[in-house]
C-alpha cells in the first residue's frame, strides 16, 4: 500500500510539473517565466529521484 | 578575516541586493533570490549550483499541500459549493451576530488547527468567511485581518503547531504537553480578534446578500458540499485514531482525494485540467516565496550568516531577549518562515531551559507570536494571500493598521506565557 | 526562420535551468551513490544483512550490512552501532576503525557502521551540508558520505501530518517518522525507518547480544552530551566504565539514565523490549549547533567556530569549547576508549559471558597518530576482504 502512496506522490509531482511547464509557455512576464522554472527545478529533482 | 566580519559582509551583501532587486521592480520572490545568488558569490562559493538547488528543496511537501488544497477549494467555488454554503449560513443565522461570530472563528480555526498551515486556513474557509462578514457591513481591510490574525493562531493551535513541533524536534524533546498551552491562548486571541475588528458588524440584510451572491446549481446540496469535507476529516482522523493499521496519506494526498470527492460530486460539469492551471497561477507567488526562502536560508548557513544572526540573538542578556521577542519572532518568521524555528527557536528554548523556565509553556508562547510576522515584508507570505483572497483592494499598509491592535494583544499574550512560563507548568498536562 | 524576442528569452531561460538542473542532479546522484570501502581484518567471521534477521527488509535501501567479528558463541555478544544519525560522523568512522582493527578473544563483536544507510545517503535541505568529507591517510584520502539525521525522502515518503510512535503512541514532529532514534523498537508492518529498527531488534533477540552501543553526536548547545545514555538495567556499568575511562583513558563522561517520557530511542526501547542492556554515547559536534558559522568540511572535521564558543562564553553550552575546536580524532577516540572500557566492566562482572577484545586504538592512540594511520588501504588488501557501505 505505502509503494501505492508513493507512485501517487510521484503522479501528483508529474501533474502539477506539467501545470507549471504550461504556465511558463503562455506567460509573457519575464519574471513570472525566471519563477515558474524555479519552482519546477524541486519538482524535476524529485519527479526523477535525484534529491 | 574574522567569522563575524566576513558574515557581517555577506549580511550586508544580501540586504543591499533585496534592496536594490526591489527598487529596479523585481518581484519579492526574484529579490531573495537575487539576494541569495549574491550571497552565496560575496561568500567565494560562485553560483552553487548543489546548495540552490537543495535549499529550493526545502519546502516541496509544503508547496504540495498549497496546491492540493488550493485546487479543492477552487473545483468547490466552481461547483458552486461556496455560493451554496454562504447562503445557507447567512440564512440560518443572519440575525444572531454572537453565534455567527463563533461558528466562523470555529470554522477559521479547525484547518490550520489540523495542518498546522494558516495559509489552508485562509484558502480553505477564508474565502468563505470574507463573503459572510461581508454582508454583516465590515470593511474588506477590517475582513482580512481578521481572517489573517485567526488563520494565524489556527496554525499555532494544537493539535499540529509546526514551530512548536519542529523547535521540539530540534531540542529532543517530545512534543507533549502544548494541548492546552497552545489551545487556550489561541481561542482566546482568535474571540478578541473576531469580536474587536467585527463589533461594529450590522445584522445581514438577507434579502439583499440573496440577491447578490451567485445562485448554485440546482442539484448542489449538503451532501454534495459536505462530502470532501467529511472525506478529509475521515482521513485525517482514521490516521490518528488507527496509526498503525492505516496508511501514512500525507496531507498533499489528502487533499488531492479530497479535491477528487469535491470533483466527482459537481453537479456541474468541471474542467480539472483548466482549473489546475489557475491553481498553479494563483499559487505562483506563494510557492516562489516558499522556494525562494529556502534557497536563501541554506545561502545564509552555508556561509554562517544564518549563525551570527542566531548567536547575536542569543547572547543578548536573557532579559533583553524576553523584552525584543516581539520584534525578533516576526522578523524571523518574516525573513525564514519556519526556518525560523530551528535558527531561532532552538536556541532560545535552550537558553530559556538553562534559565530554569519552563520550555514547553514559553515555547507555545512564542509559537503564539511567530504566526504575526507572516504578515510582514519582506515574505508578507500569508498576508498578501489573505488580501488576495478576500479581493481587497485596499493598500498593505492599511491592512497592517487593522491588524496591529489584535497582533499586539496576542503578542502580551505570547510575552506573558513566556515570562510566567514557570507558573503556568500546569497547564502541560497532555 | 527569425525567433520573437519573448520566444528567444524563453530558450535562454531554459538553457541555464537545464544547466542548473543537470549540476545540482548529478551532484546528489554522485553523493547517493558513493561508495565506501572498507578492509575487513582478520576477525571477520560472517558479513550478514537485516533481512537475514527480519525478510521484510529486503530489497528495502536499509537492508544494512551487519559485521559479525569472532564466532566465539559461548562468550558475551555486543552489537555496536554507528551511522543511526550519519550527519555525526564520529559514529561511524568508530565503527570503521573497530571492524577494520579489532582482535576478538572471546564472544563476538557484531557491528552495523551504517545503521540507516538511506540517511547516509542524503543532506538537509537548509542545512548547506557539504557532500562528503574526507579523512586523510598515510596512502591518501578516504571518502565518506556526509549523510543527514533522517531518512532520505526517496526512500520513505510521504511523511505522516504528526508522527505516533509505535507502541507507545507518543506524538513526535513529523519528519522525526524517519528518524532512527526515534522508531525503536520498530514495527514490521511500518514505515522502511521503523522496519529498520525492528529488524535490528529482531538481530538482538535472536543473536543473543548482551550489550548494544548505539554512537551518537550532539550539538553543544544540548545538555545530553559527553555523555553515556543508559536504560537503568545497565546503570552500574555505565557508572562503573565512566569512573574507568577518567583514570584510564585521559578524559571524562557523564552517565545519564534513560528518561522513560521519552520515547522511540534506542537506549529506552531497547532496554525494555529485548534483554540487552543498550547505551547510547554522545560526543561533542560544533558543526550541528543552530548558531554555527560557515558550514563547512573544516567545520565537521575541526569542530572550531568562533560563534558557538561566543555562545560558550555566554553560559548557552553544556560542553566547553574553545579555539582548539572538537577534532574528529579527538570525538571518535572517546567512542572507542568507552566501548572498550564498557566492554572491560562488562567481562568483569558476568565472567560467563566474557568479551574480550584488543587491537582497537584509544583515545590517545587516535590523538596522537590520527583516525587516518588506522584506515586500512582498500587498494592493498587482499581479494574478499573489501566491503562498500
Amino acid at each position: 500500500m505505502s509503494a501505492i502512496i508513493t507512485i501517487l506522490y510521484y503522479f501528483m509531482l508529474g501533474f502539477f510539473s506539467a501545470c507549471f511547464i504550461w504556465n511558463f509557455r503562455k506567460t509573457k512576464d519575464w519574471q513570472q517565466e525566471i519563477l515558474y522554472l524555479i519552482i519546477l527545478l524541486p519538482f524535476l529533482l524529485r519527479l526523477f529521484r535525484l534529491k | 578575516m574574522s567569522s563575524t566580519a566576513s558574515a557581517l559582509i555577506i549580511l550586508v551583501a544580501i540586504t543591499a541586493t533585496y534592496l536594490l532587486a526591489r527598487l529596479f521592480r523585481l518581484s519579492t520572490e526574484l529579490s531573495l533570490f537575487s539576494a541569495a545568488l549574491s550571497g552565496a558569490i560575496i561568500g567565494g562559493y560562485g553560483i552553487p549550483a548543489r546548495h540552490l538547488a537543495e535549499g529550493a528543496m526545502t519546502y516541496l511537501d509544503i508547496c504540495l499541500i498549497f496546491l492540493t488544497a488550493t485546487l479543492f477549494m477552487n473545483l468547490l467555488q466552481a461547483a458552486g459549493g461556496v455560493a451554496f454554503a454562504v447562503r445557507a449560513i447567512l440564512q440560518k443565522f443572519y440575525r444572531r451576530k454572537f453565534i455567527l461570530f463563533l461558528l466562523l472563528t470555529l470554522l477559521l480555526l479547525i484547518p490550520g488547527a489540523l495542518t498546522g498551515a494558516g495559509s489552508i486556513t485562509v484558502l480553505i474557509t477564508g474565502s468563505l468567511v470574507a463573503v459572510v462578514l461581508r454582508y454583516m457591513g465590515l470593511p474588506d481591510i477590517k475582513i482580512a485581518a481578521i481572517i489573517f490574525i485567526i488563520a494565524g493562531l489556527s496554525a499555532a493551535a494544537p493539535p499540529v503547531s509546526l514551530w512548536a513541533m519542529l523547535t521540539a524536534a530540534g531540542i529532543n524533546m517530545p512534543y507533549v504537553g502544548f494541548f492546552l498551552p497552545l489551545l487556550i491562548p489561541c481561542l482566546l486571541g482568535a474571540l478578541f480578534t473576531i469580536f474587536i475588528l467585527g463589533w461594529k458588524a450590522q445584522p445581514v440584510d438577507l434579502e439583499k446578500a440573496l440577491a447578490e451572491i451567485p445562485v448554485p446549481p440546482e442539484k448542489m446540496n449538503w451532501w454534495r458540499l459536505g462530502l470532501p469535507f467529511l472525506v478529509f476529516l475521515a482521513l485525517i482522523l482514521a490516521g490518528r485514531i488507527f496509526p498503525f493499521s492505516f496508511p501514512i496519506l500525507g496531507l498533499p494526498l489528502i487533499f488531492a482525494l479530497t479535491a477528487l470527492t469535491a470533483y466527482w460530486l459537481s453537479p456541474v460539469r468541471l474542467n480539472l485540467w483548466k482549473i489546475s492551471l489557475k491553481t498553479a497561477d494563483q499559487l505562483l507567488p506563494l510557492i516562489g516565496t516558499l522556494t525562494c526562502v529556502g534557497i536563501l536560508i541554506q545561502i545564509m548557513t552555508l556561509t554562517g550568516v544564518r549563525g551570527l544572526i542566531s548567536v547575536s540573538v542569543v547572547t543578548l542578556p536573557a532579559i533583553i531577549v524576553i523584552a525584543t521577542l516581539f520584534l525578533t519572532l516576526p522578523v524571523s518568521e518574516a525573513v525564514l518562515m519556519w526556518g525560523a524555528a530551528p535558527v531561532l527557536g532552538v536556541p532560545l528554548a535552550l537558553l530559556f531551559n538553562t534559565r530554569g523556565m519552563n520550555p514547553i509553556v514559553a515555547l507555545a508562547g512564542m509559537s503564539l507570536i511567530w504566526p504575526l510576522g507572516d504578515a510582514l515584508p519582506p515574505t508578507a507570505i500569508i498576508g498578501r494571500l489573505t488580501m488576495e483572497v478576500v479581493g481587497t483592494r485596499k493598500s498593505y499598509y492599511q491592512f497592517l493598521k487593522q491588524c496591529l491592535i489584535p497582533g499586539a494583544l496576542i503578542i502580551l499574550l505570547g510575552m506573558l506565557m513566556v515570562i510566567f512560563s514557570h507558573k503556568l507548568s500546569f497547564l502541560t498536562v497532555f | 526562420m527569425k525567433l520573437a524576442p519573448g520566444r528567444f528569452r524563453k530558450i535562454i531561460i531554459v538553457v541555464i535551468f537545464f544547466v542548473w538542473f543537470i549540476l545540482s542532479g548529478q551532484s546528489f546522484y554522485q553523493s547517493r551513490h558513493l561508495k565506501e570501502p572498507l578492509v575487513v581484518g582478520e576477525e571477520l567471521f560472517q558479513v550478514k544483512r537485516l533481512s537475514d534477521y527480519f525478510p521484510g527488509i529486503n530489497g528495502s535501501f536499509n537492508d544494512a550490512k551487519i559485521y559479525i567479528l569472532g564466532q566465539n558463541k559461548n562468550g558475551g555478544s555486543i552489537l555496536i552501532l554507528g551511522g543511526a544519525h550519519p550527519e555525526e560522523p564520529a559514529g561511524r568512522l568508530a565503527a570503521w576503525l573497530i571492524i577494520e582493527n579489532v582482535r576478538v578473544k572471546k564472544g563476538r563483536v557484531l557491528v552495523i557502521p551504517t545503521a540507516n544507510p538511506s540517511a547516509s545517503t542524503s543532506t538537509r535541505p537548509g542545512g548547506a551540508y557539504p557532500p562528503d568529507y574526507s579523512i586523510k591517510t598515510p596512502w591518501g584520502e578516504q571518502k565518506f558520505r556526509q549523510g543527514d539525521r533522517w531518512s532520505n525522502p526517496l526512500d520513505q515518503w510521504p511523511d505522516p501530518e504528526v508522527y505516533i510512535h509505535y507502541p507507545s503512541r507518543q506524538q513526535l514532529a513529523y519528519m522525526d517518522i524517519r528518524n532512527q532514534n526515534r522508531t525503536w523498537p520498530g514495527r514490521p508492518n511500518g514505515t522502511m525507518t521503523e522496519k529498520t529498527c525492528y529488524a535490528m531488534t529482531q538481530l538482538i533477540l535472536k543473536e543473543k547480544i548482551d550489550l548494544v552501543i548505539d554512537l551518537h553526536e550532539a550539538e553543544l548547545q544540548y545538555p545530553v552530551i559527553s555523555t553515556i545514555v543508559v536504560h537503568p538495567k545497565g546503570q552500574d556499568i555505565a557508572a562503573l566504565a565512566s569512573m574507568m575511562i577518567s583514570s584510564e583513558e585521559g578524559f571524562n563522561i557523564g552517565v545519564e539514565f534513560s528518561p522513560e517520557a521519552l520515547r522511540g530511542l534506542s537506549h529506552r526501547e531497547i532496554g525494555d523490549h529485548t534483554p540487552a542492556i543498550p547505551f547510547l554515547m554522545e560526543t561533542p559536534e560544533p558543526f550541528l549547533d543552530a548558531t554555527r558559522g560557515k558550514t563547512d568540511q573544516e567545520l565537521l572535521l575541526t569542530g572550531k567556530d568562533e560563534f558557538v564558543m561566543k555562545a560558550g562564553k555566554h553560559g548557552l553550552l553544556f560542553e566547553k569549547l574553545d579555539k582548539n575546536g572538537w577534532p574528529i580524532d579527538v570525538r571518535v577516540g572517546r567512542h572507542l576508549s568507552s566501548i572498550i572500557q564498557i566492554i572491560k566492566v562488562w567481562t568483569e562482572s558476568n565472567a560467563d559471558r566474557p568479551i574480550l577484545i584488543e587491537n582497537v586504538p584509544h583515545y590517545q592512540d587516535l590523538i596522537k597518530n590520527g583516525i587516518g594511520f588506522y584506515l586500512k588501504d582498500p587498494s592493498k588488501a587482499e581479494s574478499g576482504r573489501v566491503f562498500y557501505e
